[in-house]
C-alpha cells in the first residue's frame, strides 16, 4: 500500500476518504481493498456444461483449529446459489448475510428463486454504496458466485470491492490470481464436464499455491449441479473425498511432512 | 360472521408412538360459497416439522411464506433444521409482532423432536402457545373436533392406527360444520417416512 505513495506523493492526500476521486481519477481506498485481497487465500471458479466448480485455498491451517462443519471459503447463499470468498473474513460474513437476506426477500415477494445475476447485482449495489457515500471503507472481499436458474442455466460471476461484477467461464480471486487466470485462459475448454472442471481447478490451484504440498486440509472444493430429479444441489466435498480426488488427478505430493 | 369464519377451515394434529399425524380439510370458501376443494392448509417446513394454518386464507399463505423466509435463513446460518419447539417459538414471536393488527390465523404445529419424540402445539392468532400431549385442533370445526378427538384418541398409537383415528375424527367433525369439508388431507410422519393421503368424505 505504501508503494503507491513512493511513486506519487500526491496520493497521500486522497487516501483518507473513499468518497473522493484522486486527481488521476482513481479511488484509492477501493484499490487498497483489492491489495488486501491479493494477500488472501485464493479461490478459483470454473463453469462446465453440467455444473459449476468452486475451489478455495485455506490460509488458516493449524492442528489447533476446531474443524467443524462450517467452512472458511465456501458459503451457501440460497438453495441454488453458493459463493467462494477471498479477502477479509469478517467483511465476507457481513456480505454473505446480506446476500442471504436479499435472496429470501426476493423469494418472499415473487415466490420463486432469485435469478443469480440479480442476486449478484443486488450485493454489488450494496458494495458500491460503500465507495460513494457514508464515509465508510469498502469491503475487503472478492466473491466468486456459482449458481443455477431457469433463465440462464449455470452461471459463474466474480465481484470485487468496487462493486463491479462480471460473468465468467473461469475466474480466480485472491493470491496469485493473475497467474491462475493465465493458466485458466490456456487450459479452459468450453464443453468440459464437471469432472474435467474439477481436475482443471485442482491442477491450476496446485500450480499457483504457495505451499509446497497439496493436501485436503488446505483446500475446500464445492460443486453446484442438478440432481436427476431436477433440483439444484450445492455439495461441499469431505476431506476424504478431496484426498481421493487429489490422488486420482495426480496433484497431491505424498507429503513427507508429519500430520 | 366473524372474519375467522370467512374462508372456513378445520385442522387437527395428534401424537402417536414416535410419530405424529396432522390433518386438514380442503375447502376454501368465500362465506357460504365454495370456491376451491383443494386448498393447501398444511405445509412442510422441513422433513420433521409441519405447520397447518386455519383462518383467513390470505394470512395463511402470507404467514407461511414469512415462515419459509425465516426458516431458510436459520438453516443457512445454523447449518441445521429447526427443532419443532424452536419453530413454535418463532411462530409465536412473529404473531405477537402484529399484536395490534394480527394475522387472522391459528396455527397448528407438529414435529418430531430429539429422540424421535413427537411434538404438537397450537396457538391463537397473537401467539399464545398451547402445548398438548395428545391432540390439538383449530378452525371453524374446532368444537366438533375437540369432541371427536377426545372420544377417539388413545395414547401410543402406531402410524396406521393413528391415521385411521385422525381421519375419522376429522371427517366426522367437518360434517357438522358447513364451512369446512370437501375431503381431507392427512400427513402421517414417522422417523423414516412421510405418508401423505387424501381423504374422500362428504363432498358438501
Amino acid at each position: 500500500m505504501i508503494s503507491l505513495s513512493k511513486v506519487k506523493n500526491m496520493s497521500r492526500r486522497y487516501d483518507s476518504r473513499t468518497t473522493i476521486f484522486s486527481p488521476e481519477g482513481r479511488l484509492y481506498q477501493v484499490e487498497y481493498a483489492m491489495e488486501a485481497i491479493g494477500n488472501a487465500g485464493s479461490a478459483i471458479g470454473i463453469l462446465s456444461k453440467d455444473g459449476v466448480v468452486l475451489i478455495g485455498e485455506k490460509k488458516v491451517t493449524s492442528k489447533l483449529l476446531q474443524t467443524s462443519t462450517s467452512s472458511e471459503k465456501m458459503y451457501k447463499i440460497d438453495d441454488h446459489v453458493a459463493c467462494a470468498v477471498a479477502g477479509i473474513m469478517s467483511d465476507a460474513n457481513i456480505l454473505i448475510n446480506t446476500a442471504r437476506v436479499q435472496a429470501q426477500r426476493y423469494t418472499f415477494m415473487y415466490q420463486e428463486p432469485m435469478p443469480v445475476e440479480q442476486l449478484v447485482q443486488s450485493l454489488c449495489d450494496t458494495k458500491q454504496g460503500y465507495t460513494q457515500f457514508g464515509g465508510l471503507r469498502p469491503f475487503g472481499v472478492s466473491f466468486l458466485f456459482a449458481g443455477w436458474d431457469k433463465n440462464h442455466g449455470f452461471q459463474l460471476y466474480m465481484s470485487d470491492p468496487s462493486g463491479n461484477y462480471g460473468g465468467w467461464k473461469a475466474a480466480a480471486v485472491g493470491a496469485n490470481n493473475q497467474a491462475a487466470q493465465s493458466i485458466l485462459k490456456q487450459d479452459y475448454k468450453e464443453d468440459a464436464t464437471r469432472e474435467e472442471a474439477v481436475e482443471l481447478a485442482l491442477k491450476v490451484l496446485s500450480k499457483t499455491m504457495d505451499s509446497t504440498s497439496l493436501t485436503s486440509e488446505k483446500l475446500e472444493l464445492a460443486e453446484v449441479f442438478l440432481t436427476p430429479s431436477g433440483s439444484v444441489k450445492y455439495h461441499v466435498h469431505s476431506p476424504d473425498s478431496l484426498t481421493k480426488l487429489l490422488l486420482k488427478h495426480g496433484v497431491t505430493q505424498p507429503a513427507a511432512e508429519s500430520s | 360472521m366473524s372474519i375467522f369464519e370467512y374462508n372456513g377451515s378445520a385442522v387437527v394434529a395428534m401424537v402417536g408412538k414416535n410419530c405424529f399425524a396432522i390433518a386438514s380439510d380442503r375447502r376454501l370458501g368465500v362465506q357460504l360459497q365454495t370456491i376451491a376443494t383443494d386448498f393447501q392448509r398444511i405445509s412442510k417446513i422441513h422433513d420433521r416439522v409441519f405447520i397447518a394454518l386455519s383462518g383467513l386464507a390470505t394470512d395463511v399463505q402470507t404467514l407461511y411464506q414469512r415462515l419459509v423466509f425465516r426458516h431458510k435463513l436459520y438453516q443457512l446460518r445454523e447449518e441445521r433444521d429447526m427443532k419443532p419447539e424452536t419453530f413454535a417459538s418463532l411462530v409465536s414471536a412473529i404473531l405477537y409482532e402484529k399484536r395490534f393488527g394480527p394475522y387472522l390465523c391459528q396455527p397448528v404445529i407438529a414435529g418430531l423432536g430429539e429422540d424421535e419424540k413427537p411434538f404438537i402445539c397450537t396457538m391463537d392468532s397473537i401467539g399464545a402457545k398451547e402445548l398438548a400431549k395428545d391432540f390439538v385442533v383449530s378452525g371453524t370445526a374446532s368444537e366438533s373436533l375437540y369432541g371427536a378427538c377426545e372420544a377417539m384418541y388413545k395414547p401410543d398409537m402406531e402410524a396406521e392406527e393413528l391415521f385411521e383415528t385422525i381421519s375419522q375424527a376429522l371427517l366426522s367433525s367437518v360434517d357438522r360444520d358447513c364451512l369446512s369439508g370437501w375431503g381431507g388431507h392427512v400427513y402421517v410422519v414417522t422417523p423414516t417416512e412421510i405418508k401423505e393421503r387424501i381423504l374422500k368424505g362428504r363432498m358438501d
